[in-house]
């Protein structure tokens, strides 16, 4: 087995250190006031705000009617991730599904179709977006804060690179034994992707968790707010004339982080196991 | 194109159906409504427009402003795609390699990933803030007056680097789910077959992960190019002046900010159509050296 | 309090619904805004004060993000006809929204028309205009107004022994003094606010063609290239050259942070800048009028106002306009002004609210709170009403864009104010397009 040297753990730590750092610096300026911020900037040690101003962000009933709480914005955030992962993932399972295994025609343009989606990005078509999801009568609800999001190629495109990369011994193992296309996919095929799908399942949570502007445009209440809402709510001050709670979007902006650290938590364990289940 | 492959005339059509579904509804009937208003000169309320041909393409086209956003453009997308592609996988490689604290260091180098957008361009700004920036007295150590927001170059640098950062999570995730992919018993075999982990490394894990690396270059090319807008808006604070910015930007100033649906319209399709071109060529010259399988 | 709390829960509940007829059968109204923090707390209790004083309509006010963002929301509802009642636009993109025949009911009509008095005499003249059409008549009802003042670095002026400045040769004549006593005389945080569009106005020069874009869109053109914009301009890089005039960009902040150090003698901010200032400045501050130049003839008019206006979109049914008229006479009131004025700083409108202000002796706590309103209530000129101009973000954009190089001794002034003449006409003429 190779054996980790000296270096590559040097390599790893200083990595490490300098994507965690600004972190613990979120972190530690968060418990400072905010004309402290607002004066010397990033903070680097301990403040005396941190009950205070956590307790503010956790429990507060923000905006007119009294919704905004902390953890109404941590429920509509989680739908949005969860809902944006699990779809995303389905999806793009099965259209790759069908591009990579099947022998038909239509097959790459397909792919092509799909791809696309990649060139424009959603900022781009908002407005005609926007009339769509009305005609839908999908305003204001979560199916339409997340389903327009799934119109786009990240999650096909990497599971085709995958698919194509499984050995073909696979298949014609499995069809050997008789295995039709359902079972092939469900009893092989998506257990072998277990690592692959913890990947994109991390991403696209994420992404999902941290959708800002379409969920915001069409949304009419705030019932719908979520913590990345939140946080942009806190700093839209205009400097020029009030100085911003920057301690409170500092601790929500950690608050917010928690979830999908979970999420890399729980799924981290897929990885490793992806490793043993690949090895035929 | 895989050997053996299942022949089943209904059941492909069946399992693309959910996705083209909706991606005809929520991408292409959408932006075929943005492509035609390319062509106008409209209020964004709907109430006047004005048909102008090809001048909104030509307007652009022919201003020196968008020819040098556009070289700007080009120079932030292959920094922060290779910088950001090059230490993930050195990261994620190293990552695979470790046996003790290995994940530690996995949990630690995903972690940034999970930062909220405006709190990560925030904290950057802050970071490289003109006057009580940390980085001010790195760069000082080393004779670099730093002026961001008024040196062109300085805060070129702060958008790269706030962007990369944003972005080696995203990089490491996937290129540590290929790595482990990679059998047991190949990585087995490499052990014997080749003594020095760099050649290792270039001539059995690198061909490996190809698939991996292909479609991080197509994804961290559009990342660069559309999903940065954010983080140029907070380095020059909304107000670009004369700082660099990169195309996406310049459609979201015109478009968002400025109202002008079909000048901001057309900029997107010249975007498309170039990335498409740069696609295709990328599909063609480099997939055909990745080897699936 | 609870039980308000769960009557507007209720209400809410119930408009998510469809079903707004609850016992109570008030008119649901709906407002998007663009403030965030502390404005936005205020415009809440705002909202609550307007539903508590009356039973016939009940108003939701809702944070729709940045100004840019509230616009967009806005645009795209209405041309789903999702709109709601009551939309904040921004000064730079008001042309866009006042253009756009039919997308508004003019604020003066719809008060009118649910049988209020409306008169305009009782709104400071500097805030009268700006979000009038050329006849006067109020399409948007301003909403958070601010003018840009000057603010003093009083320990500044002691130890350089001089006094403020009225007019920019009086400044010229004790910037070398301020200098000496360690202190950067001059700092501004937004060119293009107060020293072109408020150049304009202080000094009653016109701004540009067809009454400064008022009396129409075709043919508008941007009179930046004249001989007094061009002395401004070559006069602070002169300053800047000589060290009188300190410059950080483009951006607010980054400006405003050495005033807040005790770096700088004079910046030249927001009227509502003091609010934040008084956290922040490590000195003692006072604030007066933003100077003008003597020698241009006719000078020392009041000056525009900044900010954003409130306006009624149009296609919604007479009992919800109804309301949003009586919101729109409730918002005025010189209670609801004072309070307003008092809670963030931004000038009232009406002079009744200004007289109020001056009873209940605010001003004696804090005289910077009545500079701004005072510089909007000189003498008018006929030039110093307001500007239209179509796309003028993005005419913005590129002026900050030419200053910046002029400061970066990138190009002169002469060739900054061309290519603004240039670009900036060029961008008008698409916008005359639109209305095609």
């Amino acid at each position: 087995m190779y054996k980790s040297k000296l270096s590559d753990h040097l390599i790893l730590i200083l990595g490490s250190v300098l994507m965690i750092g600004p972190v613990l610096i979120v972190f530690l300026t968060s418990t400072h006031d905010a004309v402290e911020v607002h004066r010397f900037g990033l903070m680097a040690s301990w403040g005396d705000h941190f009950t205070e101003t956590y307790n503010k962000v956790l429990f507060k009933e923000g905006g007119f009617t009294g919704q905004v709480t902390g953890v109404r914005m941590l429920i509509n955030s989680l739908i949005l991730g969860i809902g944006f992962g699990i779809g995303k993932i389905v999806l793009s399972m099965l259209a790759a599904y069908a591009i990579v295994y099947f022998r038909f025609r239509m097959g790459t343009f397909f792919f092509w179709v799909i791809f696309t989606t990649l060139l424009l990005p959603l900022e781009v078509r908002i407005m005609p977006s926007y009339e769509v999801v009305q005609q839908l009568g999908m305003l204001n609800s979560y199916s339409g804060m997340i389903v327009p999001l799934l119109a786009s190629a990240t999650g096909t495109f990497y599971f085709r690179q995958f698919f194509k990369s499984v050995p073909d011994e696979l298949l014609e193992a499995a069809r050997i034994d008789g295995a039709g296309p359902f079972k092939f996919f469900i009893d092989i095929l998506v257990p072998t992707s277990k690592t692959m799908i913890a990947a994109i399942f991390i991403i696209m949570f994420v992404y999902g968790w941290n959708q800002y502007l379409w969920p915001m445009m069409m949304t009419n209440d705030e019932a719908h707010f979520t913590l990345v809402r939140g946080i942009k709510q806190i700093l839209l001050v205009w400097v020029g004339s009030q100085i911003p709670e920057y301690n409170e979007a500092f601790a929500l902006a950690v608050l917010a982080m928690l979830p999908p650290v979970l999420v890399v938590l729980i799924f981290q364990s897929w990885f490793i196991k992806g490793l043993t289940e690949s090895d035929k | 194109m895989k050997r053996v492959q299942f022949t089943n005339a209904s059941l492909p059509y069946l399992l693309l159906l959910p996705q083209l579904a909706i991606i005809v509804i929520f991408f292409y009937w959408p932006s075929a409504q943005a492509i035609q208003s390319s062509f106008y000169l409209e209020d964004p309320f709907g109430f006047g427009s004005t048909f102008v041909g090809m001048e909104n393409y030509t307007d652009v086209l022919g201003s020196n402003e968008y020819a040098s956003i556009a070289r700007f453009t080009i120079a932030f997308t292959l920094l922060v795609t290779f910088l950001s592609l090059s230490i993930a996988l050195l990261l994620a490689v190293k990552a695979d390699a470790v046996l003790k604290g290995s994940s530690t260091y996995k949990t630690l180098l995903m972690w940034v990933y999970a930062v909220a957008p405006p709190v990560a361009g925030l904290m950057g700004v802050m970071f490289f803030d003109m006057h009580i920036g940390p980085f001010l007295k790195v760069a000082a150590f080393f004779g670099w007056d730093f002026k961001i927001g008024l040196n062109y170059f300085d805060t070129a640098f702060a958008m790269v680097v706030i962007a990369v950062w944003k972005q080696i999570p995203y990089n490491f995730i996937f290129f540590l789910s290929g790595l482990q992919a990679i059998p047991k018993s190949v990585r087995e075999a490499s052990m014997i077959d080749c003594r020095s982990g760099f050649r290792r490394f270039w001539s059995i894990i690198l061909p490996l992960l190809a698939p991996t690396a292909f479609f991080l270059l197509i994804i961290n090319m559009t990342y660069s190019l559309f999903d940065t807008f954010g983080i140029v808006d907070v380095v020059v604070k909304d107000k670009a002046a004369n700082n660099p910015i990169t195309l996406v930007y310049k459609v979201y100033m015109d478009g968002f900010r400025g109202g002008d649906l079909g000048g901001s319209s057309a900029q997107s399709v010249i975007l498309m159509l170039v990335v498409f071109v740069l696609t295709i060529f990328q599909f063609r010259f480099i997939e055909r050296r990745v080897h699936y399988g | 309090m609870a039980y308000r709390k769960t009557v507007a829960s209720l209400v809410a509940a119930a408009a998510l619904l469809g079903t707004s007829n609850v016992s109570f059968a008030a008119t649901e109204i709906s407002w998007w805004h663009g403030m965030g923090g502390r404005n936005q707390e205020v415009i809440n209790e705002i909202s609550e004060k307007f539903n508590a004083s009356q039973d016939a309509c009940h108003l939701t006010p809702l944070s729709k993000g940045t100004y840019e963002e509230a616009l967009n929301s806005g645009i795209a509802a209405f041309r789903a006809g999702e709109q709601p009642n009551i939309l904040q636009v921004f000064d730079a993109g008001a042309a866009t929204i006042i253009n756009a025949k039919g997308a508004v009911v003019p604020a003066e009509d719809l008060i009118k028309d649910a049988g209020h008095e409306f008169s305009r005499d009782a709104f400071i003249d500097g805030v009268r205009y700006f979000y009038a059409d050329k006849d006067g008549k109020f399409i948007g009802m301003p909403f958070n107004s601010s003018a840009p003042i000057m603010y003093i670095n009083d320990e500044a002026l002691k130890k350089a022994g001089v006094e403020a400045p009225k007019t920019w040769e009086e400044f010229e004549t004790i910037a070398p003094k301020l200098k000496e006593a360690g202190f950067i005389p001059l700092v501004q945080s937004q060119l293009t606010w107060e020293f072109t569009e408020n150049f304009f106005s202080r000094h009653n020069l016109q701004f540009a063609t067809n009454n400064n874009g008022y009396d129409g869109v075709k043919d508008t053109k941007i009179l930046v290239n004249t001989p007094e914009h061009k002395m401004m301009y070559s006069k602070l890089k002169e300053w800047y050259d000589n060290g009188f005039f300190g410059y950080y960009g483009a951006g607010w902040s980054d400006n405003q942070k050495p005033f807040e150090e005790n770096k700088v003698a004079f910046w030249i901010g927001s009227s509502g800048s003091f609010g934040g200032l008084q956290k922040s400045a490590q000195m003692p501050f006072s604030a007066t009028f933003l100077p003008y130049w003597s020698s241009v003839e006719g000078a020392g008019t009041n000056s525009f106002i900044g900010g954003a206006a409130l306006f009624a979109f149009a296609k919604k049914p007479k009992e919800e306009n109804d309301c949003t008229a009586s919101f729109f006479q409730f918002l005025t009131s010189a209670e609801i002004q004072y309070f307003w004025h008092k809670s963030t700083g931004y000038v009232p409108i009406t002079k009744a609210a200004y007289e109020m202000a001056q009873e209940q002796g605010y001003y004696k706590e804090t005289p910077q709170a009545e500079v701004g309103i005072q510089q909007l209530m000189l003498k008018g000129g006929e030039w110093s009403k307001g500007y239209r101009m179509g796309f003028y973000p993005q005419i913005r954009e590129i002026m900050e864009r030419e200053y910046n190089k002029i400061f970066a001794n990138e190009t002169s002034v002469d060739d900054a104010m061309k290519t603004i003449e240039e670009e900036g006409n060029k961008l008008l003429e698409r916008f005359a397009k639109t209305a095609g």
